[in-house]
């Protein structure tokens, strides 16, 4: 674990000033002190953020809640609003990592979260994320974990997030601020795809800070009528504390038994959160059942790309879709309580 | 062996900066001069003494290193020493008051709820904490959930969950007990 | 009062009643001292470098930036490690060793995590900053090979065949060939890490000017690991003495040393200092032991009545190419089941791995993963039920030695673990038991392992102060060895558990057995018994003797009971005898070794499981939901420890089956899932129902307590009757294990 300097931001300001391509700012530190001490990242200096007044979550006019990026998870989850007005979000936090980890994890923190690719984890192998233009060990080694969707021949590293993936579905702002002041990144924006910069991981300037995340108004805003309903369903090998192999977070309107509004992402597959837009557009106005759920399915996998050990995802990956968007319609049939188990 | 033709032992490098760090730690204020990248974990097990928090993984990965800082469980595996400034920390060193078993420590003894007991201060950890927090339900599902953060290779979890349980039952019982106690 | 002098142990009050661990408050509070923890005056601290290829020479080392860093002391590896022995690594003479090589002997690689190089620096963390500075260059070499199971190996054809690790009776090939019905499969096992919570610890001090070695280890055989470093460092024994208080458990890969204690000493030695060296998670896995994976053909014939005539099972184990670790997968066969012609082989092929070893119940539960799988599969055949083809073949007396065996209750806990389980409810149909989205499957299986004895000495105090002591060389890994001790000492004396005190895990104590095989609790607590009555002797001659309190009173004619010797008339406690002739203590010495009864009899521990798995085939999903287990494991001297180690046996038994599998990449062997996230193991939230019964047949014929261990039964037979489960879900058969989402794909896709 190599030395650094430490110091506390005592306002977003100053740790913006801070900010370089050698400083790292540290929230929960779960995914920083993980990859220093495996010489993954090597910050010349930590900036400790946790003293910024970035801890609220409220309610803006306009109906969309605006979280602090300094909330942790547990609080995210467990938050009243969330888990009434965001229950895919809640669902989503309570299926990631531990119950150690959410009470460290930042809501910022999650969104800057680094893949689990082991060959990135690990110095002695080829990652072009980890070093640019290194090569890419996972292409032709053991890529059971990898990315199915927006991979490139450079990089094929799963976005780790479960939070991001009902963030994909749900629809947010971050608010950035750094020295030239604050602007705002559409989450679907943020990350962006490996392409042949798989080093560049998100649309964020090294002097620049998350300062919030705005969730867009909940999908019974625009239709009070509609019966809505959530599910985040993570399939994984064991019951609990492991990335997903395959998840799916959905949200419904269902007017009777037609879909008249659909929102469906996909974590554990893909390179970044992965929003199946032309999957959701296959829902709108189809009767919500099976037939309906295994076409979105199909069409969200349409161009999977496979590789030596995840082929198995691809299945996998349609059944965690057809499950939860049959659990997502009994939510909203039994008026969007959602009374199902999210995890697998 | 120790003749001057082996090798001599000589100190090489400069040593590092440190940090001041303010904490509380298991009721008692402290005040540490660390290196700014100790970690947590580190700097309980050899810097203070404090081994009962263990090292399983290094990495957030297994839970044995689980402590409260405010109150809430973590991984000190995973946190910046300098990080705790004005925070309480407690160990496992600090479950027990005064001598007594706290009821987790006497539930874990009384259910068998360890075997090696290596991962037994972190599974003692995160269940004073979530015994703690309404958030979590009570029910075994809930329970087991929410302790798996905390890995046993021993695979005692069966009587770790009784334990918890039982602590819950006697916790409750001694509040109830206080509440009657409090009344004239 | 009964006289506890004359006690058979027939009916004890102590023995067999549940007993608070009495080392369980030092674990609670966090004063139980683990190696890792345990500092002195002056210590270092070691950090291996590892490297990171797996086949290929070590061509450079760049140090200088490592040795500039703080707090770095000194860098050791090929050029200047001192040299040393090699132990001559003997079961017998006791001086085994985990992986003969020696670090840093030679620069060449032949597994990915092998040592380099050790950093030693003046605390943890700049050890590991300094370790990940140093630069090692390699010359890397195609040829690596991964793994038993990659596909590119015949196990029927490869691999070195151990000629002395067989057996044959009868005529197995034509019985096979001229059975009525027949089985013939493979079967794979995944390596394994036993992934201990605590990983592998050395500190080592060097006193009296270097002539004297102290060394803490997190060890299952303090006296192996003594013996061996004195042939390493060609010291005379009694010039070590090895320390193992508590120990994060080990499962079998603290049994024998690995070459981080020799480094940690060779290091500490050379610069004079005291050097603590605890492995991280990543290098234990890599080079502190693993269950190799394995190939298994079995061959069954059967007549139409389901009567096994011939069982043929040949295996393939992993070892390394620096040791040859043989896990004889078919070493329960021969005495498993009723049957006439039978033969069981053994290969190992050498591979570039870190050296495997014993992991619980090493080779019978892969062995027996096969067989029980076999037989489930076998009933299928015969469409018959599988208990009752296990009734069917039942083996009455040992058939591979011809032996009445000692005790043996397995129909017992067949039938009682299948009315716990409700097996008759069973509906046969493939996937004819549904609820929800859910398909429940029923399976069994049965399970064994062997009961052995070692040879061992103990020592008793009788104290002044009215507290009793009991030391003995053997550890306590977590199976909870200190407490049956003391529940020895306190069932022939009367004396309070809370009074004894139990030193265990020092070379110093007399001489103790591993913390292995399940053999402990058989081996340890009669020699306990034997200076228990040694000491009680002692005490009744200081009582009896000029000036005693029974002066001139028969010593034979003394009682004990409740801590105190009685004529029948007067009672005196044993504090009271010894204060009276002013001494401190009375002490007493015991031994204790196998005998006679192995001419007699066979020792072998059975048992049943009976297991429900739901399957969620639109998911891909499996959850073990329900465990119902009987154990004849002889007399359990402390039923809730007893039972503990049954339930984290099925627990590991599911990881076995379902999740745990260590990833060697094709290309180039380096393990790619070296840590505790990736290598996957059961967390509370896989947890079922178990509900384990302990049949209570103290087995007297083994030892005076009736006791044959508990260790590792309770993992044996659970993987197959996982597996079996399944098969009566999906109807398909899981030969590999783990039974992973990818193979219930396959079998969903395939309809």
């Amino acid at each position: 674990m190599r030395a650094f300097d430490f110091s506390r931001a005592e306002s977003v300001g100053s740790a913006a000033q801070h900010g370089n391509a050698e400083t790292a700012f540290v929230a929960g530190g779960t995914t920083l002190l993980d990859l220093v001490k495996l010489d993954v990242m090597r910050p010349a200096a930590v900036v400790d953020i946790n003293a910024l007044p970035l801890k609220t979550v409220e309610r803006l006019a306009d109906g969309r809640l605006r979280i602090g990026a300094l909330v942790t998870n547990t609080d995210l989850a467990h938050h009243p609003e969330v888990k009434r007005d965001y229950p895919l979000l809640s669902q989503a936090l309570l299926a990631g990592a531990s119950t150690q980890l959410r009470n460290m994890a930042t809501t910022a923190g999650n969104l800057m979260q680094r893949t689990r690719c082991p060959y990135f984890r690990d110095v002695g192998s080829a990652c072009n994320k980890r070093q640019p233009g290194s090569g890419c060990d996972a292409r032709d080694g053991i890529n059971r974990m990898h990315a199915l969707l927006g991979g490139s021949a450079d990089c094929i590293a799963v976005h780790p997030s479960d939070m991001c993936v009902a963030l994909a579905a749900i629809g947010a702002t971050l608010t950035l601020e750094g020295p030239a002041g604050e602007r705002e990144v559409a989450f679907a924006d943020f990350h962006p795809l490996p392409g042949d910069t798989p080093h560049i991981e998100h649309d964020l300037a090294a002097d620049e800070l998350i300062t919030a995340l705005t969730l867009d108004a909940p999908l019974t805003l625009d239709a009070p009528l509609a019966r809505a309903g959530s599910h985040y369903l993570k399939l994984r090998d064991r019951a609990s504390y492991e990335f997903a192999l395959a998840s799916a977070a959905v949200q419904l309107n269902l007017d009777g038994e037609r879909i008249t509004e659909a929102r469906l992402a996909l974590g554990g597959v893909a390179t970044k959160p992965w929003r199946a837009s032309e999957a959701e557009a296959a829902l709108v106005g189809r009767p919500a059942e099976l037939a309906s759920f295994e076409r979105a399915a199909e069409i969200a996998l349409r161009d999977a790309r496979p590789l030596a050990h995840n082929a198995f995802k691809v299945d996998l990956a349609k059944q965690a879709i057809v499950r939860a968007l049959r659990d997502a319609t009994r939510a909203a049939r039994q008026g969007g309580t959602d009374t199902q188990e999210s995890q697998a | 062996m120790m003749d001057d033709s082996v090798h001599s032992p000589t100190r090489r490098g400069t040593p590092a900066p440190t940090l001041n760090v303010n904490f509380t730690l298991n009721q008692q204020p402290i005040s540490l001069e660390v290196a700014p990248n100790a970690v947590l974990l580190d700097v309980l097990r050899e810097q203070l003494g404090l081994g009962g928090t263990k090292k399983g993984c290094d990495h957030g990965q297994c839970g044995a290193c689980t402590v409260h800082v405010d109150g809430q469980a973590m991984n000190a595996c995973l946190r910046l020493a300098v990080m705790c400034e004005g925070q309480h920390v407690t160990t496992v060193e600090g479950l027990a008051r005064e001598g007594e078993l706290h009821p987790v420590q006497q539930s874990f003894l009384a259910c068998d709820a360890f075997q090696c007991g290596y991962c037994t201060p972190g599974q003692m950890m995160s269940a004073t904490a979530l015994l703690n927090d309404a958030r979590i339900g009570s029910d075994d599902a809930a329970v087991k959930e929410a302790m798996s953060g905390n890995i046993c290779r021993c695979g005692a979890y069966k009587n770790i969950l009784t334990a918890i349980q039982q602590a819950r039952a006697t916790l409750a019982d001694d509040a109830t007990r206080r509440a009657g106690e409090g009344t004239p | 009062m009964n006289d506890l002098t004359q006690s058979t142990l027939a009916q004890p009050k102590v023995v067999g009643q549940r007993t608070p661990r009495i080392d369980g408050e030092f674990k609670l509070t966090g004063r139980a001292g683990y190696t890792g923890e345990l500092s002195v005056e002056g210590m270092l601290y070691g950090y291996p470098v590892a490297a990171s290829i797996a086949h290929g020479t070590l061509e450079r080392l760049e140090l200088d930036e490592a040795l500039a860093m703080p707090g770095v002391v000194d860098i050791f590896h090929h050029a200047n490690f001192p040299r040393l022995h090699r132990s001559p690594n003997s079961m017998g003479h006791g001086d085994q060793v985990s992986e003969v090589r020696l670090p840093f002997e030679d620069e060449r690689i032949y597994y990915h995590g092998q040592y380099v190089a050790l950093v030693v620096a003046e605390s943890f963390a700049q050890a590991r900053a300094a370790a990940q500075r140093v630069v090692a260059r390699y010359r890397q070499e195609t040829g690596a090979i991964s793994s038993l199971l990659d596909g590119a190996h015949d196990s029927h054809t490869e691999g070195e065949l151990l000629e002395d690790s067989g057996t044959t009776r009868g005529d197995p090939e034509a019985a096979f060939a001229g059975a009525a019905v027949q089985i013939d499969a493979v079967y794979h096992i995944a390596a394994e890490s036993h992934l201990q919570m605590e990983m592998h610890a050395t500190l080592a001090e060097w006193r009296d000017d270097g002539s004297r070695l102290v060394v803490h280890e997190s060890s299952q055989g303090v006296f192996y690991q003594r013996n061996a470093m004195a042939r390493i460092f060609d010291l005379a024994q009694e010039n070590i003495e090895v320390i193992s208080h508590y120990i994060g458990s080990g499962f079998g890969n603290k049994l024998f040393m690995w070459p981080h204690a020799v480094a940690a000493a060779g290091a500490a030695r050379e610069l004079g200092r005291p050097l603590k060296l605890v492995l991280p998670r990543a290098q234990d896995m890599t080079g502190g032991g693993n269950r190799p994976a394995s190939r298994q053909r079995l061959r069954l014939g059967a007549d139409r009545d389901g009567r096994l005539n011939a069982v043929i099972h040949d295996s393939t184990t992993e070892t390394s190419l620096v040791d040859r670790y043989v896990d004889a997968c078919g070493s329960a066969t021969p005495s498993f089941y009723a049957c006439d012609n039978l033969a069981v082989s053994q290969r190992i092929l050498a591979l570039n791995h870190g050296t495997p070893c014993p992991m619980r119940a090493p080779g019978e539960v892969s062995g027996i993963f096969a067989l029980e799988t076999a037989m489930d599969e076998l009933a299928v055949a015969l469409a018959m039920d599988p208990v009752e083809l296990r009734l069917r073949n039942y083996a009455h007396e040992d058939p591979e030695s011809g032996l009445p065996w000692s005790s043996k209750q397995l129909d017992k806990c067949l039938h009682s673990a299948a009315e716990r389980f409700g097996w008759a409810q069973r509906d046969p149909g493939i996937g004819a038991m549904r609820d929800g989205d859910e398909i429940i499957g029923y399976g069994m299986a049965a399970c064994t392992w062997f009961a052995g004895r070692q040879p061992c000495q103990a020592r008793v105090e009788l104290r002044a102060d009215g507290t009793l002591f009991a030391a003995c060389g053997t550890q306590d890994i977590g199976t909870g060895t200190y407490t049956i001790v003391a529940q020895t000492v306190a069932e022939l004396t009367g004396v309070a558990v809370a009074d004894i005190e139990v030193k265990l895990g020092e070379t110093s104590l007399p001489t103790g057995p591993l913390s292995g095989g399940s053999m402990a609790t058989a081996t340890t607590l009669p020699a306990v018994a034997a200076a228990v009555r040694d000491a009680l002797s002692a005490l009744k001659e200081v009582a009896t003797g000029h000036g005693g309190v029974f002066a001139g009173v028969d010593a034979d004619s003394l009682t004990v009971a409740e801590g105190a010797l009685s004529d029948g008339e007067r009672s005196h406690s044993f504090a009271e005898v010894l204060e009276a002739m002013r001494l401190s203590s009375v002490n007493g010495q015991g031994s204790s070794a196998p005998g006679e009864e192995k001419k007699q009899y066979s020792f072998r521990s059975f048992g049943a499981h009976f297991v429900e798995v739901r399957v969620d085939p639109s998911i891909s999903r499996v959850r073990v939901a329900r465990v119902v287990s009987s154990m004849d494991i002889g007399r359990a001297i402390n039923p809730p420890t007893a039972r503990n180690q049954v339930e984290g046996g099925i627990v590991m038994g599911i990881g076995m089956g379902l999740f745990e599998k260590l990833d060697y990449d094709p290309r180039d062997a380096r393990l790619i899932n070296a840590n505790v996230a990736d290598y996957i193991v059961p967390v509370h939230a896989d947890i079922p129902e178990i509900d384990v019964e302990l049949l209570d047949y103290p087995d007297f014929k083994f030892n005076e307590f009736g006791a044959r261990g508990v260790g590792e039964i309770g993992l044996t037979g659970i993987a197959p009757a996982i597996s079996n489960a399944l098969y009566h879900a999906t109807g398909k058969r899981y030969r590999d294990l783990p039974v992973t989402i990818e193979a219930l794909l396959a079998d969903h896709a395939s309809g």
